[in-house]
C-alpha cells in the first residue's frame, strides 16, 4: 500500500526515530503481503482498483505536477487501452500482450498526434481542450459499437494468465497491478532525477531560460502527454482484463474528472501522492456507499478545499508529517 | 435534401445558437471583469433552472416570478462564490490553473448536490406560449424559441448601454483592464470583481431559465453548456458579449448542418473538434481585435 506514506503518519504516532522507519517499511510490507489473506474480498477488489487508478492517475499527476497542465482527457486514453485489449482478446483471441500493446500503441500515436497542436495551447484553454477531447471520445466509444459494443459494451475478456496461472480472483490480481503500479512509480521518480526530469522541471520553473539552454518545449510537453497517455492505457488494458467486461459507461467525463482530482487531492508533486489519491478516491464511495451518491458532492468540496488551502495535496501533508517525525530533511521530490 | 428539411434544421441550429450565446455572454461578461475563465457558468444555469421550476412547481407561483426567481438565484450563486472561494483564492496567490480548477469544483460539486438532493430525473420547466408553435414559411419555431431569441437580443443591448453609459460598467472594465490605475482613481476594485460575478450569476440563471423549456433540468447539463458556451465565447473572441452571440450563432448553424449530415449522435463531436480548431487556429476569434492570453 501507500508505505512511503503511510510510514511518515504512523512514524509520527510511534515517535520511531528515523533508523527504525525502515523496520517499519518493511512491517508495511509484510502487511501488504497478507493483505489478501485478512481482508475481506471487496476490500481486496477496491485495493485493486487503488492500484489501476494509481497508474492512471500517474500520468496525470506528472502532467499536472511537472509541466503544469490540467488535464481531463486520460479517459480517453484508459478507454482506449481497455478496448484494444477487450476487441483483441475476445474478437481475435490474441494473448493478451498483443491487446495491451496495440492498445499503448494507439494511445501513443493519438497523443502524439493530437497532442502536438493541442498542447500549442496553454492554461485555461488547453484545460478546456483536453475536456472536449474527454467528451469527443465519450460519443466515440458510444456510436462505433462494432468495436466497442457502445452502450451494452464487451464481455467475456479473458483473465490474464502468468505460467498457465489464471489471474481470476481479486487476491492473485493484487499481486500483479500493485508490483507494476510500484515498478511505474519508481520508474518515474528517477526519470524526475535524469536529465530529461531537470529539462522538465526547468521547462516549468523557468520556461525563458529553459528554452535558451536548447530544451525544446513544445516536443518535451508532447513527450510526457504521451507518457501519461500511455500509463492510461496501460491501466485500462489492465482493467479490462480484470473485471472481464467493459462498456462506455467506464470511461466517460468523470472518470477523466476522478483522475485529476485524484491528482491534486493526492497532491502532483509529492512521490505517494498518486497512491493517496488513489486510494482515497476508491475508498471513499466504498465507504459512503450507503448514503448514496454523497461522495462526488464530498469529492468536489475536497478538491476546491484543496485548491485554496492545500496546494500540495494529502502527499505535500503527508511529507511535512514525515519531516516532523523522523527529525530530518526528508530531500524533497522535485 | 429538401429546403424544408433545410429550413427546419437551419431555425432548429439558429435557437441552439442563442442557447450557446447566452451561455457564452455570460462567460464573456466574467472573463472581460476577472481575466477568469468560468468553468461553472453552466452550473448557474442549471440553479437558475432549478429554482424557476420549484417556485413554479413546488410554490406553485406564476411563470414571470418562477423566471425572476432563477434569474436571481443565478446572481446570488455567482455573488456567494465570489465572495467566498474566488477572493480568498486570488488572496493565496492562486495562479491561472487554480482558478480553473476551482470553478471545476464548484460546478462539479453543485451538480452533484443537485444529484444528491433531486436525483437523476429530468424536468421540464414550462416555456412562454407553452408548446404552441409558429410557421415560418413551411417550417415550425416554438413560440418559446422566438422569446429567448428576442430576450437575449436585449440582454445584449443592456449590457452594451451597461458597459457603455453606466459609471458602475465603465468601472468594471477599469477594474480589469488597469487594476492599479483603477485603484488610484478610487475605484473599489474587488467590488467591481465581486459584481461582475454577480452580474455573470444573473445572466447565468436568465439562461437557466429560458434553456430549461427545450433541454430539460438535468444534474449534467451545466457541464456540456459551459463547454458549448466556452466554444461560443471562444469564437467571438471571449471578451465581447456581441461576439459571444455572433459565435454562439455560428456553432449552432454548423452543429445543426452536421446533424443533416452525420448522424445525430456526432452533433457534440463536431461542436468539440470546432472549439479545439478555433482555440488553435483563430486565437482572437472571428472578429478578432484583441489578444488574449494563452491561446
Amino acid at each position: 500500500m501507500a508505505e512511503p506514506a503511510l510510514a511518515a503518519a504512523t512514524g509520527l504516532r510511534a515517535g520511531v526515530t528515523h533508523g527504525r522507519v525502515w523496520a517499519l517499511g518493511a512491517v508495511l510490507a509484510v502487511l501488504w503481503v497478507c493483505m489478501p489473506a485478512l481482508a475481506s474480498r471487496s476490500i481486496v477488489d477496491m485495493l485493486v482498483f487503488t492500484a489501476l487508478y494509481t497508474i492512471a492517475g500517474l500520468g496525470v499527476s506528472f502532467l499536472l505536477g511537472q509541466c503544469g497542465i490540467v488535464s481531463l482527457a486520460q479517459s480517453v486514453f484508459y478507454g482506449i487501452g481497455a478496448y484494444s485489449s477487450a476487441y483483441c482478446a475476445t474478437h481475435f483471441g490474441w494473448p493478451m500482450p498483443a491487446g495491451l500493446l496495440i492498445g499503448i500503441g494507439l494511445s501513443a500515436t493519438i497523443a502524439a498526434v493530437v497532442g502536438w497542436p493541442v498542447l500549442r495551447l496553454s492554461g485555461y484553454f488547453l484545460a478546456l481542450a483536453t475536456l472536449a477531447l474527454a467528451i469527443i471520445a465519450h460519443v466515440l466509444f458510444t456510436e462505433w459499437d462494432g468495436i466497442t459494443g457502445g452502450t451494452l459494451g464487451v464481455g467475456g475478456i479473458p483473465p490474464i494468465s502468468l505460467f498457465g496461472f489464471a489471474l481470476n480472483s481479486p487476491a492473485r490480481f493484487y499481486f500483479l497491478v500493485w508490483p507494476i503500479a510500484i515498478l511505474l512509480l519508481w520508474l518515474h521518480y528517477n526519470l524526475l532525477h535524469s536529465r530529461t526530469g531537470f529539462a522538465v522541471r526547468a521547462m516549468r520553473d523557468a520556461p525563458a531560460a529553459a528554452r535558451v539552454l536548447g530544451v525544446d518545449i513544445h516536443a518535451l510537453k508532447v513527450k510526457v502527454f504521451v507518457l501519461s497517455a500511455v500509463l492510461g492505457a496501460l491501466a485500462g488494458s489492465l482493467f479490462a482484463h480484470y473485471v472481464s467486461f467493459v462498456s462506455v459507461d467506464s470511461f466517460g467525463v468523470d472518470r477523466a474528472i476522478n483522475f485529476l482530482l485524484l491528482a491534486v487531492l493526492g497532491g502532483s508533486r509529492t512521490l505517494a501522492g498518486p497512491i493517496l489519491g488513489a486510494l482515497f478516491i476508491t475508498m471513499t464511495p466504498h465507504l459512503l456507499g450507503r448514503f448514496g451518491d454523497i461522495h462526488a458532492l464530498l469529492f468536489a468540496v475536497l478538491l476546491i478545499v484543496s485548491v485554496i488551502f492545500l496546494p500540495q495535496g494529502f502527499g505535500g501533508v503527508a511529507a511535512q508529517l514525515w519531516q516532523r517525525a523522523s527529525g530530518r530533511k526528508l530531500e524533497p521530490k522535485p | 435534401m429538401n429546403s424544408t428539411l433545410l429550413l427546419q434544421s437551419a431555425l432548429a441550429g439558429i435557437t441552439n445558437g442563442f442557447v450557446y450565446a447566452l451561455i457564452a455572454i455570460g462567460i464573456a461578461v466574467i472573463f472581460r471583469g476577472t481575466r477568469i475563465i468560468n468553468a461553472m457558468q453552466g452550473e448557474f444555469s442549471l440553479i437558475g433552472g432549478m429554482v424557476a421550476y420549484l417556485v413554479l412547481e413546488r410554490l406553485g407561483l406564476a411563470l414571470p416570478l418562477a423566471a425572476v426567481g432563477g434569474v436571481f438565484a443565478g446572481g446570488i450563486l455567482g455573488f456567494v462564490i465570489e465572495l467566498t472561494l474566488v477572493r480568498p483564492t486570488r488572496k493565496r496567490g492562486g495562479g491561472e490553473e487554480s482558478y480553473l480548477l476551482l470553478t471545476l469544483g464548484v460546478a462539479f460539486g453543485i451538480s452533484a448536490a443537485v444529484l444528491f438532493i433531486f436525483g437523476r430525473d429530468a424536468r421540464l420547466l414550462a416555456g412562454i406560449g407553452g408548446e404552441a408553435s409558429a410557421l415560418f414559411f413551411d417550417a415550425a419555431i416554438r413560440i418559446h424559441a422566438l422569446w429567448l431569441m428576442a430576450i437575449s437580443s436585449l440582454v445584449l443591448l443592456l449590457l452594451w448601454l451597461f458597459y457603455k453609459r453606466t459609471r458602475i460598467g465603465q468601472s468594471m472594465l477599469a477594474a480589469s483592464i488597469q487594476e492599479e490605475g483603477a485603484l488610484t482613481i478610487g475605484i473599489n476594485v474587488p467590488l467591481m470583481r465581486t459584481l461582475t460575478f454577480l452580474l455573470g450569476g444573473l445572466v447565468g440563471g436568465l439562461a437557466g431559465v429560458l434553456v430549461s423549456p427545450m433541454i430539460t433540468i438535468h444534474y449534467e447539463m451545466g457541464l456540456l453548456l459551459t463547454l458549448k458556451g466556452f466554444a461560443a465565447a471562444i469564437l467571438g473572441g471571449l471578451t465581447s458579449p456581441f461576439g459571444a452571440v455572433v459565435g454562439g450563432l455560428t456553432l449552432g448553424l454548423v452543429e445543426s448542418l452536421a446533424v443533416l449530415s452525420f448522424a445525430s449522435g456526432y452533433k457534440d463531436v463536431v461542436a468539440m473538434t470546432l472549439l479545439i480548431v478555433i482555440m488553435i487556429l483563430m486565437p482572437n476569434g472571428m472578429l478578432g481585435r484583441r489578444m488574449r492570453k494563452g491561446g
